[in-house]
């Protein structure tokens, strides 16, 4: 049996190791690229969002390489994301794989543990030390989404500062692949300080003043370089410091019911939106206000086309919150469209906007590590890396 | 004949600064040149000829033999030069600009300094319509069409040939009509089967075109000002801004006057935009211009596309360079940055 997963942007590692963990062998679809988003888009509903073709695509693409068994996350929540394992499996037995099956991982309560039956179902051997084995591969995967999610969050903060351009892109590159081979637990415990050193070996000018930044929406949208036609890399380089909460390790530990920073954006979107209706639409709408009040520069929105639960957050903000805050926000819709001109110009006059805006206001308000006390009840992000990394950029 | 001077003889030269704005649309070209106080001193105003380098060597040879025909352009020198459109990047390599910058910004740009207590710019081009959004002097907000190109230029200028009219016309067709037909705003191709509707049901030229204006407006204002406050004054310029029809219809369903940009200026706002924007580079940042010069036209390039193969992406790059240096001025195309020189 080989297991494979859709991409979704730095997560593999994560993923792999949460399966070879189980003692099953995986293989990684290739990055999503055009052939595979051909091949999604030709065999999916036409209505269906991009998430769904790209990962078709990337199933169609890890069966090749060998896979018989996919692992899908599905979630009974509002929208249709919860039947797209079904759709999927059914699309790839009408397309000749008959073979092939798709494991649905139930990540609507993850203290249902459901998902412990996804691991039992992938594993081909069933004996009594597969508890202690699923124990283990669930703390390798908590640990490194965490420090996926500290990789992209430093890449966020440095980018905007590097000299020379294309250095923190590589960075990351090298620091996943690191992680995907430290399989130890000793070493994965230390894994933080190799995060702050590689980051800090990157020249960095400490003289700009960049743009803060907040990226938001949809989660497989954001986190996929090339879903989103690599927003987090161009903002970057235009010198835009880029913040997301967004990850998976943020996810996983929300549906533990352990994470007190989407509670507090529940909260602060209460009033707007007073339930989960899928997506990220209450998560958007609270993060929207909470980064207006900390002082942000502008904030991006980003979904794919034809998501209800997105649009619905978008209308909230443009009609009401918009007018409350004003916090410049853009909103991109991302589907099979590779023509990056019209994106680069609306990504490219916003930047020229919120750059304007900040001259106008004389706002150059800095993070500065006193002065985050002052802001919200909770952290913007994680915790001591992040601050690791703001000192770094400030003194050196 | 103007020169491109280092910055060494200017003093020596004595000739009076211009700086020059190119705006490379998807349907037409636009050069303007202009002198400190922001006069236009000559204008060049183009269809696309194919590539864009092929229309902006065209546009350099039409400027260059309009400044060799008057001598009183032969005092000025070029000193900073700046590149908008959708191929602004291309055209900035290929001419030697000095900065690129949205069309956006540049709209705006050029819309403040002629109408400085501007609160909406309203602009439709060949491809793409926008609306921008100012407020005490600075952009707050902005809309350009992303996904659909209904209720642009291209679509007026299909139906006009449909109709067998010259599309100079259509304004005056549209002010014409006592009745305007109602027409599918939604979608173009709504819209082109309830005008054949119309068409066959007898319904004359007239109703029909103004029919046809007023739901592109309505297109427009559905599409891009979801939630957005249209307050006066209202500028609207780009290449429909020509068409009185367009104008009226504007007037009726925004209910307040809509000032278009006068003496042909209203479809070289960008390039305008781009000339100011140089003019304030110049003057900022005292470095010489990489501009080529208006011989740049007697330079060969060359574009060669050949396929990256580093991953399945396989992208294709494209490679423009000069023939005779076989210099790399640009190169671009691919999803990661990789080759990317601009």
């Amino acid at each position: 049996m080989i297991v494979s997963f859709p991409n979704m942007g730095y997560s593999w590692p994560a993923f792999k190791t949460l399966i070879e963990c189980m003692g099953v062998k995986v293989v990684l679809p290739d990055p999503t690229n055009r052939e595979a988003v051909k091949i999604g888009v030709k065999y999916s509903p036409e209505f269906v969002c991009f998430p769904f073709k790209a990962t078709l695509g990337d199933f169609v693409s890890a069966i090749k390489k060998g896979a018989d068994t996919l692992v899908m996350a599905i979630d009974c929540g509002p929208c249709r994301f919860g039947f797209y394992h079904a759709v999927q499996e059914r699309i790839l037995h009408d397309m000749g794989y008959k073979d092939v099956r798709v494991i649905p991982l139930d990540q609507a309560d993850l203290l249902e543990f459901k998902w412990v039956k996804t691991l039992f179902e992938v594993t081909p051997t069933k004996n009594l030390f597969l508890y202690t084995k699923a124990v283990k591969a669930v703390q390798y995967f908590i640990k490194k989404t965490k420090y996926i999610d500290d990789i992209s969050t430093a890449e966020g903060l440095i980018r905007c500062y590097e000299r020379n351009k294309g250095d923190t892109t590589r960075v990351v590159k090298k620091l996943l692949i690191k992680l995907d081979e430290t399989n130890k637990i000793n070493e994965l415990r230390k894994f933080k300080s190799v995060i702050t050193n590689e980051f800090k070996k990157i020249d960095i000018d400490r003289s700009r003043n960049p743009l803060k930044v907040a990226l938001s929406g949809e989660i497989h949208i954001t986190l996929e370089p090339n879903d989103n036609l690599d927003i987090r890399r161009k903002l970057g380089e235009m010198g835009v410091q880029l913040y997301q909460n967004l990850s998976v390790y943020d996810w996983v530990i929300h549906k533990f019911h352990l994470n007190y920073h989407r509670k507090w954006l529940e909260y602060l979107a209460r009033p707007y939106m007073p339930m989960d209706i899928g997506g990220e639409a209450v998560w958007v709408i609270g993060e929207y206000i909470d980064r207006a009040r900390s002082g942000f520069d502008g904030f991006i929105h980003a979904y794919p086309f034809t998501c209800m639960p997105e649009i619905s957050a978008r209308t909230i903000i443009t009609n009401v919150l918009h007018k409350k805050y004003d916090l410049p926000i853009i909103y991109f819709s991302f589907d099979e469209h590779a023509a990056e001109s019209g994106f680069r110009t609306r990504l490219e006059a916003f930047v020229d906007l919120i750059q304007g805006r900040r001259e106008q206001k004389k706002h150059k308000k800095e993070i500065k590590l006193e002065e985050k006390s002052k802001e919200p009840l909770y952290e913007i992000h994680g915790g001591s890396l992040y601050n690791n990394i703001v000192q770094f950029i400030q003194t050196g | 004949m103007v020169q491109v001077n280092e910055k060494i003889h200017v003093s020596k030269d004595g000739k009076r600064d211009s700086y020059l704005g190119i705006d490379v649309g998807s349907v037409t070209l636009k050069f303007v040149l202009m002198d400190n106080d922001q006069r236009v001193l000559s204008n060049v105003f183009l269809r696309n000829q194919g590539s864009p380098i092929d229309s902006v060597k065209l546009g350099m040879a039409e400027m260059r033999s309009k400044i060799e025909k008057n001598p009183e352009l032969q005092e000025y020198a070029i000193r900073a030069c700046g590149t908008t459109g959708s191929a602004r990047y291309l055209t900035k390599a290929v001419v030697g600009g000095d900065l690129a910058k949205t069309e956006i910004i540049a709209h705006a740009v050029a819309t403040q300094s002629m109408y400085p207590d501007v609160r909406t710019i309203l602009e439709i081009g060949g491809q793409d319509s926008k609306i921008i959004i100012l407020r005490d002097g600075i952009i707050v907000d902005f809309a350009m069409n992303s996904v659909c190109a209904a209720g642009t230029g291209s679509f007026l200028d299909h139906q006009a040939t449909r109709l067998n009219i010259p599309i100079e016309d259509f304004g005056d067709y549209a002010v014409n009509s006592k009745n305007p037909a109602s027409i599918a705003g939604r979608c173009t191709v709504f819209a082109e089967s309830d005008m054949i509707h119309k068409q066959n049901a007898g319904y004359s030229k007239e109703d029909i075109i103004a029919g046809l204006c007023d739901s592109l407006v309505r297109n427009y204002l559905n599409n891009l000002s979801k939630g957005k406050d249209l307050e006066e004054p209202i500028v609207f310029q780009g290449g429909v801004s020509s068409n009185k029809g367009i104008i009226k219809s504007f007037e009726r369903h925004l209910g307040c006057k809509i000032t278009v940009p006068g003496g042909g200026l209203n479809v070289l706002m960008g390039a305008l935009g781009m000339a100011i924007l140089s003019r304030e580079y110049y003057i900022n940042n005292e470095i010489d211009t990489v501009f080529r010069g208006l011989r740049m036209t007697d330079i060969d390039f060359r574009t060669r596309t050949f396929n990256c193969g580093d991953c399945p992406n396989n992208c294709s790059i494209v490679e423009c360079s000069i023939v005779e240096t076989n210099e790399v001025i640009a190169r671009w195309g691919s999803r990661c940055g990789k080759w990317e020189v601009f």
